[in-house]
Order: structure tokens, then sequence, then C-alpha cells
């Protein structure tokens, strides 16, 4: 039993987040939001770090690396509030095709040339669809109406459209709802860590506002809430890998426990920040926007809980002191 | 003690609910539902003016000031009956609630003929400009300055934060007349006339798109030496006074408010079945019975007629109403699931609710942050000993 991530695994998070953090800063959020259009060089970025390829086998010229380290990668394009569609393509489609075998086009996703957009019914919308046109309240979503279509994934074009069937597919929603439960770990993150920083330039009272036990001890309980909701994520990720019968209540596990992590992290750092907080100027809200937006994205909350407390009374799940790891 | 109305009041409710139902149905349709503070500003100082021309505009205040002297079961009512027709809140809150109490209680008789009639009439439209970059929470900290010259009273600095200052005819400012003066020794009160060329105004973008607030920059701005309230020095004394008012009979009109939107919140639930979700409905109910329990506290608050002494269960107020609805705000993004985050088209149009989501972020900051109410209770309210304060 060994429930590390190895150095390699960590340094490549390690590089994505560099690699995010000097190229997709606020300045690139705010950008997009006043005039809607993505940087063509990030996603070239993205490319060129073998991202679109990371969950694509070797045979097809990708890295063939599995779910965790695609849920790693995730929390660091949380971390960043990433504009761009890579958590969909990369983590979400790229590992469903592989699953049903699909291999047929899979070079031109690990090359950057075909991006896949991601259908489910649990979802009214899809991100980067060909649909008709919808706003999120998170500015920097480009979402459009599901669209009911064929199950023809192989067409040939810059963007593929996954269209799991009317009733929704099982693995499609736990990886979207996995995925979602990473980035979710890192907005989260980053929320934190500017309220942090808030907290130790603003002054009131003859000292920074962070020297206040009322704040730190929010702050502080925000930290217990997300680094409990990380190794939950990381086992997620490694059910869903395994194929564990199990998956699916580790899954909608995580994704509770990063909502409650993501949404109680927000509304504390707006706090924090007093009436700046509540502003359009103080970059906080993209964050908070998004974790909003993913809180309910592939199910929410109720959906999730409905689903452990189906499996944990319902027999389906094993649940005596020697299944741990179950 | 006396829970209930009277055959009297009963008569009182029906003649409220008659004018305000007929003109939400009629003159005044176009502002009915309304739920964000800008919108439609202009038609709405024309409701201020409207309601002021049928005696509606401030039923508390004394007749010889344009009001009814109203019983508190009076007011009760008419916020009742005010939210129950659809009628959007009051762009001149702060005159009517803020402004003109505190000008009732220290304002000299010069000042009440000056600027009550006015306010009363729906003529002139207050903005509060107490916060500054360098002081929110620690208030006392205000840098903006004051100095007496030919008989004009001459302010520099800037306040932010000041909502509504853009349709705004008049601001209250707390500035520091006394020269090297700290905390809060020093300070004044001054009623400021915003439009004139010493005052420039900067809206400021809020989470959900919204302007409601400002940056308010003085430079030589300027008003007649009897423009200040109570004497120099006094500016403390009488911003906690005013802050007092503001935990009054503007509560109630408030919690008329938030039953529309527990209303809206329930019928979204029954209409798209997360009614019989358990999570939810017991959520639903606890937010009912924090909304009546709330009421009761107001309404027992506001019998409460001795305001000479500090108490304890008046400071409870503003921690117990913000942090309510601050959750009912999640109950009911969590209500709506993801339609309420998402609409067609090309630009998001916040609906009722979600932008109850948005806006509930600030009530436990703006007038005093949870933080601050906390220690408000326990140093002022239990006499706790004060947290010790740093020295930058
Ligand atoms: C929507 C909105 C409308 C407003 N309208 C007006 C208006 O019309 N006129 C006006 O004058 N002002 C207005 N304000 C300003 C409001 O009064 C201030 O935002 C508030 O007093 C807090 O100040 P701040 O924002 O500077 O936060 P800060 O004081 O900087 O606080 C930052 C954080 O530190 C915490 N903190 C500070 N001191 C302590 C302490 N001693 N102990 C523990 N924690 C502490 C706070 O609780 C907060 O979490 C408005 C604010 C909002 C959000």
């Amino acid at each position: 039993m060994d429930f590390r991530f190895s150095d390699d695994q960590l340094n490549l998070a390690e590089g994505v987040r560099d690699y995010l953090s000097g190229t997709h800063g606020p300045e690139v959020l705010r950008r997009l939001d006043e005039h809607g259009n993505r940087d063509p060089a990030i996603w070239q970025g993205l490319v060129q770090m073998g991202l679109t390829g990371l969950c694509v086998p070797e045979a097809q010229g990708g890295l063939g690396m599995g779910l965790p380290e695609a849920a790693l990668i995730a929390a660091e394009c949380g971390r960043a509030c990433l504009a761009e569609p890579l958590v969909d393509t990369a983590f979400v489609g790229v590992p469903w095709l592989v699953a049903q075998g699909q291999l047929g086009g899979l070079e031109d996703v690990v090359a950057g040339s075909r991006r896949i957009a991601v259908a489910h019914a649990i979802n009214p919308w899809e991100a980067d669809g060909d649909g008709a046109a919808l706003t999120s309240v998170d500015p920097l979503r480009n979402l459009s109406v599901r669209v009911e279509r064929s199950r023809d994934t192989s067409a040939p074009g810059v963007s593929t459209t996954l269209d799991a069937n009317g009733e929704g597919d099982d693995l499609l929603l736990n990886l979207g709802a996995l995925m979602s439960a990473a980035q979710l770990v890192g907005l989260a993150d980053a929320m934190l860590d500017q309220a942090v920083e808030y907290a130790k330039i603003r002054t009131q009272f003859g000292q920074p506002v962070g020297a206040f036990q009322a704040l730190k001890h929010q702050l502080a309980n925000c930290s217990v809430a997300i680094e409990f909701a990380k190794p939950v994520v990381w086992r997620a990720a490694s059910a869903l890998e395994h194929g564990l019968e199990s998956a699916p209540v580790h899954v909608s596990h995580a994704k509770v426990a990063a909502t409650d992590a993501a949404m109680l992290t927000a509304e504390t750092a707006i706090q924090v920040h007093g009436a700046m907080g509540y502003t359009y100027e103080v970059d906080l809200h993209f964050w908070m926007k998004r974790s909003w937006a993913l809180c309910g994205a592939w199910g929410d909350r109720a959906f999730h809980l409905k689903r452990v407390d189906d499996a944990v009374l319902g027999g389906a799940l094993p649940i005596g002191p020697q299944h741990t790891f179950a | 003690m006396k829970l209930g109305f009277s055959p009297e009041e009963e008569l009182f409710r029906a003649e409220c609910a008659d004018w305000l139902q007929g003109q939400m149905a009629g003159e005044f349709k176009d502002i009915k539902g309304i739920t964000t503070l800008t919108a439609k500003a202009e038609r709405r100082k024309e409701w201020e003016q409207q309601l002021a021309a049928h005696k509606w505009s401030c039923i508390g205040w004394p007749s010889q000031w344009g009001g009814r002297d109203a019983t508190l079961a009076q007011q009760v009512i008419f916020a009742e009956e005010y939210a129950r027709a659809g009628v959007p809140g009051r762009v001149n809150h702060i005159g009517i609630e803020l402004a003109g109490p505190t000008i009732l209680t220290f304002g000299t008789e010069q000042q009440k003929a000056r600027f009550l009639p006015g306010i009363a009439a729906g003529q002139t439209i207050f903005c509060q400009g107490f916060s500054e970059p360098g002081a929110g929470s620690d208030l006392a900290s205000v840098r903006t300055k004051g100095r007496l010259e030919d008989g004009e009273w001459v302010v520099n600095g800037q306040k932010i934060w000041t909502s509504l200052a853009h349709i705004s005819d008049w601001i209250f400012v707390v500035t520091r007349t006394e020269e090297g003066s700290k905390g809060p020794k020093g300070l004044s009160f001054l009623m400021m006339d915003v439009k004139q060329p010493g005052i420039e105004i900067r809206g400021i973008k809020q989470i959900n798109g919204d302007a409601e607030f400002n940056e308010t920059f003085f430079t030589d701005a300027r008003c007649p030496a009897d423009s200040l309230i109570g004497a120099v020095g006094d500016g403390w004394k009488i911003a906690m006074g005013l802050l007092a008012f503001e935990r009054g009979v503007s509560t109630l009109g408030q919690q008329m408010a938030f039953r529309n939107e527990l209303d809206a919140i329930i019928a979204a639930a029954k209409a798209n079945g997360q009614a019989s979700n358990p999570l939810i409905r017991q959520r639903i109910a606890k937010a009912e019975i924090g909304l009546r329990l709330m009421r009761y506290g107001a309404l027992r608050m506001l019998s409460n007629t001795d305001h000479s002494k500090i108490d304890g269960a008046a400071l409870t107020y503003k921690i117990q109403w913000a942090t309510w609805r601050r959750s009912l705000g999640e109950l009911a993004m969590d209500v709506l699931g993801q339609a309420g985050e998402v609409a067609e088209g090309s630009e998001y149009e916040w609906g009722m609710l979600p932008n109850l989501f948005l806006f509930s972020r600030s009530d436990t900051i703006y007038g005093g942050t949870n933080q601050i109410q906390r220690n408000l209770i326990a140093e002022r309210g239990l006499g706790m000993p004060r947290e010790p304060r740093g020295d930058l």
C-alpha cells in the first residue's frame, strides 16, 4: 500500500502549474472576459507539454498515463481557472474513447488539432459544443445547448462531440464528476491563497486583518476542508482507473467533498476581502463563479449524496472494518 | 404583551394594500417586482415622489415633517403590504431611514426645516459617506479632512463603497475636523450637496455586474457652516446613533422582502421537483424557522422604545439576518441547480434567485462585517475584554 504520488507525477503537475501561472494569469482571464477570444498560444503550450495526449495510449502517440495523473493536472487547471477545453478533451473525452476501444483520431487530439466536447444527459449544456450559445454564470466558459445526436465520434474535423446515449453513460458521468471534483480542489486552493495573501496586506485597527483570530480560524477551516477533500479525489481517480465496482461511490464522495470545500472557501475568501471581495475588479470572483458552475456540473451535491446513501444503505458497498480499500 | 392586530389596524392594512396594489397595477406597473438596487433609478425616484404625494413616504416620522406619526403596528403593516404588492426597494432608503432620523434626533430646528421636507417629498436622495479605502471595519480611522474657511466647510479626501452616490443629491460625510486627532475623537458629521464641482463619483462594478456603489472623491468640496450636525467633534457619536437607526424599523421592510425571496425558492422547488428531496426540504424548513425567528426578534427589539441603553439583544440582530440570508442564497442555488447557472443568449441576465445568491455574499460585509458584529456582541453586549489591537 502506498497512497502517494511519485516524484515524476508531482514534477509533471508542478511543471503545469508553473506554465499556467506564467502564461494564464488574471490578465488573460480579463482579456477573455472582455473580448471573448482565446489566445491560441496557450492551447499550443498545453499541447507541447503533452497534456492533450496525457491519457492517449503510447501506440497512438500519447503519454499513456492514467486517471490519477489526469486528476492531478485537472486540479492545476482549476487552480489557474483555465479557460481552455483541456479537461473535457483530454481527461474526460479521451479516457472514455479509450475505454470504448475507439482509438481513431486520437493522434489528432495529441497534436492539438482535434478537441472533444462532451455531452451527457445529466448536463443541460455542453462546453465548447456546436449547439445554440448559452451564457454561464462563469463568464469564461463557452457553453451551448446540448444537442441530441448520433454516437458517431469518428467523423473528421477540428472538434468532435462525444454524446453518450440518451439515458447517460455511467463511465462518462463518473469521469466528468471526478474531473470536476479535481478542478474544484484546485480552485479552492487558489481562493484560499488569494484570501491568505489579502489578509496579510490589508490592515485595520493597526494590524494586518490576518492577525485577528476570527479570520485565521475561518481560513484554517477552509484548509481542513480542502486537505480532506484531496485524498478523496485521488482515491476516486485510482478506483475509476482500476475499474473497481465501488468507483461510482468514490467519485460521488469526491464530488461532494470537493463541492463543500470549494463553496466554503469561496464564501470565506469573499468575507476576508470585505467589500473588495464583492467587486468585479478583484480577480477572486472568476474563481468563485467557476466553482459555483462546477458544483452543479456532472451531478449536483444532492445527486451524489444520493448515490452514496443508495450504495451504503442498499448494501452495494461493503462496509465492514476489513473493507478499507473496497 | 399583545400579538396580533386590532380591527382598526386591519382597516389600515386594507387602505395600504388598496393603494399599493393599485399603483403596481397602474401607473407604476413597469417597476413592479424589480429586485436589483439600481434598475430603473429614474422611475424609482418618481415612485418616491408618488409615495410622498400620498403621504406614504415616511409614515413613522412626525406629521409635522411629512410623516403620519404611525405606530409600530402600522409600520409593520405597511412594510408587509409593501412587499406583498411587489413594490421594489426604496432608492431613498438612506434618506428616509438614516439621514432623516439622524436630523430629527441631532439636528437643529433650522436643519430640520432645511432637509426634512425634501427627503419626505422624495426630492432629496441621500447617500452615506462613512467608509474610506483605509477605514472599513475600523471606521474611526477616517482621514477625509474638513476645515472651516470663510463660513464654509472645505472637505478633501476620499470615500469608497458609497451606495447610490451616482443617483444621490446629498451625502452625509464623517470627516476629521481636528488636525492631528486620532480615532473617534476629532470627527464631525457634515451634510454635503453631491452635485458640486468638488465632488467626483466613479462607479465600482460588482460581482453581479451591477454598479450600485462608488468611489467618491472630495477636492475642496464645500458646504455652509451650518451643515454640521451636532457640534464640532461629535461625529463619532452621531455616526453611531445613525448605525442604531440602521437596525431599526428598516429591518421590517427588509424582512418582508426576505419573505418574498423564500417564497420564490419554495415555488421553484415545487416546480422542479426538488421539494421532494429530503435535504432540500429540511433546509427550507430551517429557512422558514430562521425567518420567523427574525420577525419576532425584530418586533421585540422595536417594541423596546428605550434606546438610551445598549440593548444586548439588539446587537445580535445584524449577524442573524445577514448569515441567514447568505445561506438563503446558497439554498436558492441548490434548488435551481444548473438552471441557475446558464441563460440563453449572449449576456447572462441574472434572475431573481441567482442575483440573490450573489448579492447575499455582501450581506455579511456591509453595515459591519460578521466578525465586527461578533466583537460587538462579545465586547459591548457581554462585557468581555477587548481584543488587543495593533499600532501600525
Ligand atoms: C454592497 C455594499 C454596500 C456598501 N455601502 C456603503 C455605503 O453606502 N456607505 C459606506 O460608507 N460604506 C458602505 N459599504 C462599506 C462597508 O461598510 C464596509 O465594506 C465594511 O465596513 C467593511 O469594511 P472593508 O470592506 O474595508 O473590510 P475590512 O475592514 O478591510 O475587513 C476585511 C476583513 O477583516 C475582518 N476584520 C476587520 N477588523 C477585524 C477585527 N477587529 N476582528 C476580526 N476581523 C476583522 C473583516 O471582518 C473582514 O473579513 C458597503 C459595502 C458593501 C459590500
